[in-house]
């Protein structure tokens, strides 16, 4: 009924080989991107600035993320390292009075230097011994960063984000940030939506089921993982420096420690291994089911004058933020994109109970 | 999940409860009140720190609202976690302001730092107590930013000037130690550091372990091995224990170890009270329940059944902290509601009275305290305490040491922020 759909659906090649094949698919995109450009407008700033700008960009860092361990199926624990890498080098790029457009580029380039070169583990191991490789950048960048004073900034450690402006625009205040991030955003979205269907998507995901069949059909593992690692720490450093410019505004090294990293890995598994959509619902658990969890607790005590000492009203949330993380993957292990593909499989056909397949 | 008829409708009936829930938390904003926010770590690094630290602020709050509040307004405060984590905490902060907060305390070192462009922007008084930039003191290039408390510099400082009252005026040739964790927030005191030993003469042998601190086991060997006449360690959170307990492990004299503020009775319990004795520590304050206006909080808070936490904490270390810190923000709002008593409660407002306390000494509890709008630092003083076995016994007076050089480091920092920052 509401997908309006019967039968086989396309009769020109085009039509199937659209990104969102069905009318409704294209009106709830339209719809959402419409809502996310007007937001400004719409909402308090608080939402703009706290809740939508860290959502556009944590997602931006879980897409580049996912294409590694979604796509590729080799799992990165350094991602926060590399992420890092990219801010550092823009920053620095900046501060050296490089236009935003190109330090973003550098911050790119740089990252997926210094990542391919760690992703080059992935020739030899595999699985947790991958983790392991990925797991020593992480603790090598952070000591990098932190013992060299040129890079980290001098005993504060804190560099400060020079003002800037991206195709003329200058980012200050609470919107410019938000719309230079969410073009961004919408670029990568659509490179994402898009790259599983290349050739290179798929054998991305010939690597991915296995490396040595892949081979055999004539995918070159050893080209693939190496392209993947580049391609996915291109986007992470891509990522820093939007995060250093748009968000953050001074970077110090604990920005960017193994804390990011698992964060992010626990978004793309929340959110669905592969799925761009699961990336986004990953990154709105993970980073606002503690924040909403806290205040509705303090909403709680207040309202109903709950006399809970300090220390449970802040652990308490924590407690209920596991519990829905466990529940989540329990009910469904595929991630909330499967939740989502769900509930539109039932409404396919809905009013009637079983879909076609 | 399959999904099914009924999953679905409990589904969507949960969600329009859901839907139903206001997700921020709206206060009734009175015309007399003035709103902290008061973001802190309590689950991830500070833990207990902040803990203890925070129902030290509650209770001196509660003391003073229950007594009509000054000038007629009542402090409201926003307790929450953030983690230290950034997005959370810039969040907190991004509420806070949409609230109208007027002061701000994340006590967090890595928060503190990156909200510093944000509050110099909005004009809201970040109080970056034992946290945040050192070079923060120099309020004419942070102004919005108020450290209020001797930063780590100068505790390092009134440590070294403590060991050379001890040694007879002279430190030369002596061997300090310095042990620290391998952060910037460890290493802030190198400069500081190596600028006296080149001019009292004695050498400074530094010794970094790797965050978060919990095995120091190959750094104290060596830390004996160097025969220091003084160690100085340097860490926050776990690594304190740790470092004792390796201190006293590897036969150290406990009586020449000192360290900064970050030394509690919650520390000496888990190190054991008895092998931890001689241990000396920077007191920014009073320690104990001597001080009156900790014995007003026992009678009129704790005693009326409205403290914040549990009674034992009252009058430790970090609840003393808490209760100072909280006592010089509100000296700030007392001396603001004389300057300008129908306010309106902005951040400037706050800030001019913040940066008009003069000789505030919050009844014995802390040294005298001025804040200038030159120097956010308060003065800079301080005593060296040593712990006896149950508690922190002052060995000095209030003192102040080797603030020349302090705030030549300060004013180098904050040149540099003035000059790159905007």
């Amino acid at each position: 009924m509401f997908f309006r759909r019967a039968g086989i659906s396309f009769t020109r090649y085009q039509d199937e080989r659209q990104l969102w094949r069905l009318p409704f698919d294209r009106w709830t995109v339209g719809i959402i991107f419409a809502l996310l450009l007007a937001a400004p407008f719409l909402i308090d700033r608080l939402y703009v600035v706290g809740y939508l700008l860290p959502l556009v960009i944590w997602a931006m860092a879980a897409m580049g993320l996912n294409l590694l361990m979604g796509g590729a199926g080799q799992i990165h624990l350094g991602y926060g390292a590399v992420i890092g890498i990219g801010a550092y080098a823009s920053v620095h790029a900046m501060r050296a009075g490089v236009p935003f457009e190109f330090a973003m580029l550098i911050g790119g380039f740089a990252a997926a230097m210094i990542g391919v070169v760690f992703g080059a583990a992935a020739l030899r191991v595999k699985g947790l011994y991958l983790a392991m490789a990925t797991l020593a950048m992480q603790y090598i960048v952070d000591f990098v960063i932190v013992q060299f004073p040129i890079i980290s900034g001098g005993s504060q450690a804190a560099l400060t984000v020079p003002r800037t402006t991206f195709l003329g625009f200058a980012i200050e205040g609470d919107r410019v940030p938000y719309y230079v991030a969410l073009t961004l955003c919408a670029v990568l979205t659509l490179f994402m939506l898009n790259v599983k269907r290349t050739s290179f998507g798929r054998a991305l995901a010939a690597v991915r089921e296995k490396d040595y069949a892949a081979s055999i059909i004539g995918v070159d593992p050893f080209r693939y993982k190496l392209l993947a690692f580049w391609v996915s720490s291109f986007i992470g450093g891509m990522t820093g420096a939007v995060l250093a410019v748009c968000y953050y505004r001074t970077i110090s090294p604990d920005q960017f420690h193994l804390d990011l990293s698992i964060q992010l890995v626990a978004m793309v598994i929340v959110g669905g291994l592969g799925s761009v959509l699961g990336g986004f619902l990953g990154v709105a658990l993970i980073l606002f089911a503690p924040i909403v969890l806290n205040q509705l607790i303090g909403l709680a005590a207040d309202q109903f004058g709950l006399a809970i000492p300090i220390d449970l009203r802040a652990h308490l949330p924590l407690m209920l933020y596991g519990g829905l993380i466990m529940g989540f993957l329990l009910m469904e292990p595929l991630g909330l994109a499967k939740v989502y593909g769900n509930i539109r499989n039932y409404f396919l056909v809905w009013p009637f109970r079983h879909a076609r397949q | 999940m399959s999904l099914t008829r009924r999953n679905m409708l409990t589904g969507a009936a949960i969600a329009a409860l859901a839907a139903n829930l206001p997700l921020r938390v709206a206060f009734a904003q009175g015309a007399k009140t003035i709103r902290f926010a008061l973001p802190m770590d309590y689950t991830k690094v500070y833990t207990f720190v902040t803990s203890e630290y925070a129902q030290g602020q509650q209770d001196y709050i509660s003391l003073i609202n229950g007594r009509g509040g000054i000038g007629g307004y009542t402090i409201v405060t926003d307790v929450s976690d953030h983690a230290n984590d950034q997005p959370r905490a810039i969040e907190a902060y991004e509420r806070a302001k949409a609230q109208g907060a007027v002061l701000i305390d994340p006590l967090s070192t890595p928060v503190a730092r990156a909200l510093t462009p944000r509050a110099l922007e909005d004009k809201i008084n970040m109080v970056t107590a034992f946290s945040g930039r050192s070079d923060a003191a120099d309020g004419t290039v942070f102004p919005y930013v108020l450290p209020l408390s001797p930063n780590y510099w100068t505790q390092t400082g009134l440590i070294i000037d403590f060991f050379k009252q001890q040694d007879g005026g002279s430190l030369k040739d002596k061997t300090i130690c310095f042990v620290h964790i391998d952060t910037p927030f460890g290493k802030e005191p190198l400069p500081i550091l190596e600028k006296l030993a080149e001019k009292e003469g004695f050498k400074l042998q530094a010794f970094p372990y790797t965050p978060p601190g919990n095995d120091q086991s190959a750094i104290w060997p060596q830390v004996r091995r160097a025969r220091p006449d003084w160690v100085m360690f340097w860490g926050a959170g776990v690594g304190q224990t740790v470092a004792l307990t390796e201190a006293i492990r590897n036969g150290l004299d406990m009586t020449r170890v000192s360290g900064s503020v970050w030394v509690s009775e919650s520390d000496m319990d888990v190190v054991g009270r008895d092998q931890a004795k001689g241990v000396l520590k920077v007191e920014p304050c009073a320690s104990g329940r001597d001080p009156k206006l900790i014995q007003e909080i026992l009678k009129e808070v704790v005693a009326a059944g409205k403290g914040a936490g549990p009674e034992a904490k009252v009058g430790t270390a970090y609840y003393n902290y808490g209760v100072m810190l909280t006592a010089i923000m509100l000296e700030g709002v007392r001396r603001a509601v004389e300057i300008a008593p129908d306010g309106p409660v902005t951040g400037p407002w706050l800030n001019a009275g913040l940066t008009s306390i003069t000789n505030y000494t919050a009844e014995g509890l802390i040294p005298p305290v001025t804040v200038t709008p030159e120097d956010h630092q308060g003065g800079g003083m301080g005593r060296i305490a040593r712990w006896n076995g149950s508690a922190f016994e002052p060995q000095t007076d209030w003192f102040s040491a080797n603030q020349d050089l302090v705030w030549e480091e300060i004013r180098k920092y904050s040149a540099e922020f003035a000059k790159t920052g905007k």
